[in-house]
């Protein structure tokens, strides 16, 4: 509007090279200074209570220097049903140093660990995680996982809600080695159209992998109830009162709640994260670690199996304090002590920078976890309806590239091109299929061929939105099951696939996928911490990345033949 | 149904569905092995044939005693409890347990509900001791107010 | 970041306590406890006089008129912009906090629910602040404006979440517990560069 302001004379002259430091990405993220009273601060603060524990008559009266008639409802929860009661006293008498070489010694055993880490308060367990380095956390992560196998989940969602995509991205997802895919919405009425393609996606891809679709409670539970989708995490939790109460539940709510999932044989974890007490203004004046060793110690107290942790998506904030991604570790770390399933997180966008997106991920990759990524974006981010995940499809072949280079299994692996083709177009001829069987909205030829060949939303034709709409209605209306779902594969002569989430299904009758950390392999095997539990005990044991799975994971896009350096490995 | 109560179950009968199927039955009375391609095509099938039946929790419940998991096992027995409970029903009284969405007497009758009507000691229990933290923590819904989401 | 506007200040004089309007065509703008006094900008650096003046202008070209009522006991946004639906004449407000985020309210509707909420503070720029303020005074006027568009940005989480947080920490600290909204006079005035 005026004139062009004068520069200031007296801005000092930069350097060419602070020039190119200023332009690199790392500095479009945002840090901010610690600001302890406040909450503002990872995992080491002076306003964190210090532990105790008094138990009288078989019951916990003191718990982290408060008495009973002062505990809030996180410190009834956990007293009443986290805690060993039984061995606390014990267990927290021991010293804390104690505790932490426990966690990184391979001559105890994981079974050792857990008989003192399920007394401790979650003071003490923050005393303990306090005296580990990220190498420490990592190896404790080695150890006390719960599934032996690790394994990884996928986002698969659509900025335009296609059901088509959906399922063309969830079969190629799944022959890349999601155990679990895991749906949401734009438009949350499009849900039982994109639930049921992403199911149908699944099984076309690989027969057992599980899926779920992330809604407001009653519509998830609807779903999962009538067979749509296979099992639920986006039951949120929180580390202070005053938030838990802002989240409109409470740990009885909460725990009532997974009861109400397992009494339909549907499996679920909770979720929670370091940082969303801080985020949304009521930490307390507790640390971010702290108050995240509540959620999980309550989580533990409601007898779900498992919890999506790792600050998820409040990431943004334990990533920009000092220490903030050695909590995220370490709250990882204490699911897994507290003999939990966990889904690490790595499921959100993070940074800006790729080299700090990659060393986000290292304390989960490297030591394994029970799913590494709790949302791995099997979609470009664009089309990320969790608002963009810390990795994409782009990543794909960085990824198992660091698979190969340091021999880990991070759950994926490469898959040559005519393989993801074909998978890709019979996801999309089954749900046309499907569709048509069920009298929904048509998925036409040309949409057939665009998924096959597509990379995000913006490669498919239009749908008409509206039709679709009115088609996700009728699913609800005319109370479409899973059943109906594998009736119409079958007659529609995707034998195959009817067949898979046949066996998907029954599987919730004997509810074996209730117990910890449990997956559904390729022969449709339950997996869990009980039959493969995680037998870690020093250099040589435990999961070993050999065999036919390593074979595997040494394929990559481009590998010159050692037989013929004129050709490639294929 | 055999005397799957008490069948003293260990890990190494895990997975059941691969270990011990015949211990596997649907809510209506069907093994595990009835519910096949065929029997879904001939339309032998309905979605209830597809639940868990509580004798089954229970056996899960087993499982997880055996390995340590008593929390767990808990759960598992909430939920043998709530089979039997229609979705909506279970679905209100998830929403009656909210922060001040009840009041002391709507929280003790649901507990009465639950153990009378649907045989849900355990349930009951649970909601009796929400109920004691609730009016302590001032999370009971004000006396008269319809729902507790008014004045800030 | 810089905007090609001149410098601005702006600062509220607190004139009286709140009452409820009497006039039908009024909108009741709502600010936080630390809006244009302990802060000065948005998240972005939008200066809150900028912001007010946007608001204003696009309130007033569609013939509704404005008051500015300050909220001082709490700093949450849902809250004070009902608070400020319930002292509006027309029965809508557009409560803000100081790092931006915005909310269209109506005084019927329950707190936790709102007409227009843009939650990305980032995202928010002079020319959105316009819209929301026209589409106030729609609202205002009894139309159903078609709702602002909303943007949104994957990377906003990395680089503002944290300075989000911190700065509704210090909002926070600004809340006068006990003290009712109070009717604000915005002065306005134009500084030099230098």
């Amino acid at each position: 509007m005026t004139a062009t302001q004068p520069r200031p004379s007296d801005q000092p002259r930069h350097s060419l090279r602070t020039d190119v430091l200023e332009a690199r990405p790392v500095n479009l993220d945002g840090f901010v200074e610690e600001w302890p009273e406040k909450g503002l601060v990872a995992m080491e603060s002076a306003f964190d209570p210090a532990p105790s524990v008094r138990v009288e008559d078989g019951r916990i009266v003191e718990l982290d220097g408060r008495q009973r008639a002062d505990f809030d409802f996180m410190d009834t929860f956990i007293a009443d049903h986290a805690i060993d009661v039984a061995s606390a006293e014990e267990s927290n008498a021991l010293p804390s140093a104690e505790i932490a070489r426990m966690l990184i010694d391979p001559r105890a055993s994981r079974d050792d660990v857990l008989a003192v880490t399920r007394g401790l308060t979650p003071a003490k367990v923050l005393d303990v995680l306090k005296l580990m380095n990220v190498v420490e956390i990592m190896q404790g992560m080695q150890k006390m996982r719960a599934r032996r196998t690790p394994a990884n989940q996928a986002h698969s969602t659509s900025a335009r809600d296609n059901p088509v995509q959906v399922a063309a991205d969830a079969a190629e997802g799944a022959l890349r080695g999601f155990a679990e895919l895991e749906t949401t919405l734009g438009v949350l009425r499009y849900a039982p159209l994109v639930a049921i393609a992403l199911q149908v996606g699944a099984q076309v891809g690989r027969g057992g992998v599980l899926t779920q679709c992330a809604l407001e409670e009653a519509t998830e539970l609807e779903l999962g109830m009538r067979g749509i989708t296979a099992y639920a995490e986006t039951i949120s939790i929180y580390g202070t009162e005053s938030v838990f109460i802002d989240g409109d539940d409470t740990p009885w709510s909460k725990a009532f709640l997974a009861s109400a999932y397992a009494s339909r044989g549907i499996k679920m974890r909770f979720t929670s994260g370091t940082g969303s007490e801080v985020q949304m203004g009521n930490a307390e004046g507790k640390s971010m670690l702290y108050l995240e060793i509540r959620c999980i110690l309550m989580a533990k107290g409601a007898g779900v199996q498992g919890l999506q942790n790792g600050s998820i998506s409040c990431i943004g904030v334990p990533g920009a304090v000092p220490g903030g991604l050695r909590a995220v570790a370490a709250e990882n770390l204490v699911a897994s002590m507290m003999d939990l399933e966990c889904a690490s997180g790595n499921d959100q966008s993070f940074s800006h920078s790729a080299m700090r997106r990659t060393a986000r991920m290292m304390p989960q990759l490297l030591p394994g976890t029970d799913f590494v990524c709790s949302g791995y974006s099997a979609v470009p981010n664009a089309d990320n309806m969790f608002a963009g995940s810390n990795f994409d499809t782009e990543d794909y072949d960085d990824w198992n590239t660091i698979q190969r280079d340091f021999q880990v299994d991070g759950g994926l692996r490469h898959v040559r091109e005519d393989e993801i083709l074909l998978a890709r177009s019979k996801a999309a001829r089954a749900l046309q299929a499907l569709f048509a069987y069920l009298d929904l909205p048509a998925v036409t030829d040309d949409e057939v061929e665009a998924a096959t060949y597509a990379n995000s939303s913006a490669d498919y034709p239009f749908r008409d939105v509206l039709a679709d709409l009115k088609g996700a209605q009728a699913v609800m209306d005319r109370g479409i099951t899973g059943l109906d779902i594998v009736k119409g594969l079958e007659s529609a002569g995707f034998h195959d696939v009817a067949e898979n989430l046949l066996t998907v299904l029954r599987q919730r009758v004997s509810g074996d996928l209730l117990q910890t950390s449990a997956v559904l392999t390729a022969d449709f095997t339950p997996l869990s911490a009980i039959n493969d539990p995680n037998d870690y005990a020093g250099p040589g044991t435990g999961y070993r990345l050999e065999g036919e799975r390593w074979a595997e994971l040494k394929k990559l896009r481009h590998v010159t033949s050692a037989t013929d350096p004129e050709s490639e490995v294929r | 149904m055999s005397a799957s109560l008490d069948t003293g179950l260990t890990r190494g009968d895990y997975p059941l569905s691969v270990n011990r199927p015949e211990l596997l039955r649907t809510p209506t009375g069907k093994p595990i092995t009835a519910l096949t391609m065929d029997a879904v095509v001939s339309g032998e099938l309905s979605a209830e044939d597809l639940r868990i039946a509580p004798e089954t929790l229970e056996l899960q419940a087993q499982l997880a005693d055996a390995s340590n998991r008593p929390q767990l096992a808990m759960n598992f027995r909430r939920a043998a409890e709530m089979c039997a409970i229609p979705d909506a029903e279970v679905l209100g009284m998830y929403n009656a347990l909210r922060p001040r969405a009840s009041t002391a007497a709507g929280l003790a009758a649901l507990a009465d509900r639950l153990e009378t009507t649907w045989s849900a000691p355990v349930c009951a229990g649970l909601v009796r001791e929400a109920a004691e933290v609730y009016a302590r923590r001032d999370l009971l819904a004000r006396a008269g107010a319809e729902d507790g989401e008014d004045t800030p | 970041m810089t905007t090609a506007t001149p410098d601005r200040t702006v600062s509220l004089r607190e004139l009286s306590p709140a009452v409820r309007g009497t006039r039908p065509d009024e909108v009741v703008i709502a600010v936080s406890p630390a809006f244009a006094g302990h802060f000065t900008k948005t998240i972005v650096e939008v200066p809150h006089a900028e912001v007010l003046r946007q608001l204003l202008a696009g309130i007033e070209e569609q013939g509704v008129g404005a008051r500015l009522v300050r909220v001082r006991d709490t700093a949450d946004l849902a809250a004070i912009a009902h608070i400020g639906a319930k002292l509006s004449g027309s029965g809508i407000s557009v409560g803000i906090l100081s790092r931006g985020t915005t909310m269209i309210h109506q005084k019927d509707l329950a707190r936790l629910s709102n007409l227009e909420l843009f939650p990305q503070s980032p995202l928010l720029d002079p020319a959105v602040f316009r819209m929301i303020g026209s589409n106030a005074a729609q609202y205002a006027k009894g139309e159903s404006p078609q709702p602002v568009p909303t943007r949104n940005d994957q990377m906003a989480r990395p680089r503002w979440q944290a300075k989000a947080a911190l700065l509704h920490l210090k909002e926070f600290e600004c809340i006068e517990a006990g003290r009712g909204p109070v009717e604000v006079e915005a002065v306005f005035e134009l500084t030099d560069a230098g």
